[in-house]
């Protein structure tokens, strides 16, 4: 095992884009900011008057506290999702402009079965720098075996010709500490390049496979 | 004069790691002593306590023992409590971690990149984190058995939201 496993996480580029939409909650909370989808609505105490004048002398009252409680309930989630809404969009328009087609490598990793490995921890080298070390709980290999992936590492690199190396540490066959690694040549164009580490049980061996695979 | 002093000094928190109140907390993932690896992140929606010691530091076997403590009497209430040792050779915090079994896991960061996040500057020190993932109250010393250490760990348990 190496010693430099208290890892540089990958970093998820949401972090600013969900500033922003909790930025955005407080100032609507606050009435600083008047939501677009309100900009032909009344504000809120013209709202008011006109709900008192339709519940005006001679129609039946409202349902009272309740209709109340539920149409502010609404309301709150319309927020909720608008507000989920603009932090979907505001990720990709992130992730477009840190992470240009042209350039973009990610390299994503699954896992099948997995009875003959336990997966530890996965380390990365492109053109021989290390650029990730990804420790594993075992939270992440459970999503990983029921069929999840995980994006690993997504970074930009000019075209050309590179190497990925990839480091996977865990536990083999009879509870032993395992250590394989694979490695891939790949030539980056012009368009976004996906690689996909896929570890796998070669149920003949008795043996964990570890490749990895270009997705063109 | 001087005693009154250092007990002031030592209560209080140190600069850089005292910054860190208010603030998120670091994510991390660590390798325990025993058992297996560790992140931070897993446990929002629980208040947590985080440990810094040193195998080599006597106040940091009684904070760990009394933490221990704490962690039988509140886990039921869903306090997580992860200790992280600061030692320079894993080894010996897996040493320790044989002779001194604890119910909470026992993280090795030997690197001291989580240390550094977390801007500790001695030992021991213990830091709470709501529900929230956010830093609520920071300790520089080892007043695990103080009253205000138990009250600061209830009103993590009983703000529901915390910082959510």
């Amino acid at each position: 095992m190496n010693d430099t496993r208290s890892l540089p996480m990958p970093m998820k580029p949401a972090s600013r884009s969900s500033r922003l939409a909790a930025a955005l909650i407080v100032a609507l909370a606050a009435g600083l900011v008047a939501p677009l989808w309100a900009a032909d609505a009344p504000p809120p105490a013209a709202a008011g008057a006109s709900a008192a004048a339709a519940t005006a002398p001679g129609s039946p009252p409202a349902t009272g506290e309740g209709s109340a409680t539920r149409s502010l309930d609404e309301q709150i989630q319309d927020l909720k999702k608008d507000v989920v809404d603009l932090n979907k969009d505001l990720f990709m328009l992130e992730e477009e402009l840190l992470f240009p087609a042209n350039t973009q490598v990610a390299v994503f990793v699954s896992m099948d079965v997995g009875d003959f490995f336990a997966l530890d921890s996965i380390s990365l080298k492109i053109d021989s720098h290390e650029v990730s070390n990804y420790l594993y709980t075992p939270r992440e290999v459970t999503a990983l075996l029921k069929g999840g992936v995980q994006r690993l590492y997504v970074g930009n690199l000019r075209s050309g010709q590179h190497e990925l190396v990839a480091l996977f540490n865990g536990k083999g066959p009879h509870e032993r500490a395992y250590r394989r690694a694979a490695s891939v040549r790949f030539e980056k164009g012009v368009g976004a390049k996906y690689l996909e580490l896929k570890i796998t049980d070669h149920q003949r061996a008795q043996q964990p496979e570890f490749e990895i695979k270009d997705w063109e | 004069m001087l005693g009154v002093t250092t007990a002031l000094r030592a209560a209080m928190p140190s600069g850089a790691a005292a910054g860190s109140i208010g603030h998120a907390a670091p994510d991390f993932a660590l390798p325990a002593a025993l058992g297996s690896n560790v992140r931070l992140s897993e446990y929002r929606g629980q208040p947590v306590v985080l440990s810094f010691w040193s195998s080599r530091c006597s106040l940091c076997a009684r904070q760990l023992a009394t933490l221990d403590r704490y962690y039988g009497t509140y886990r039921s209430s869903g306090l997580i409590v992860l200790a992280v040792s600061v030692d320079d050779d894993a080894q010996h915090a897996q040493d320790y971690a044989h002779a001194h079994v604890t119910a909470f896991p026992l993280l090795l960061d030997p690197a001291k990149t989580v240390g550094r996040a977390y801007g500790i500057e001695r030992l021991p020190t213990t830091v709470l984190i709501d529900r929230g993932g956010v830093v609520r109250f920071l300790h520089s010393d080892d007043g695990a058995g103080d009253e205000s250490y138990v009250a600061q760990i209830r009103a993590l348990l009983d703000d529901k939201f915390g910082g959510l």
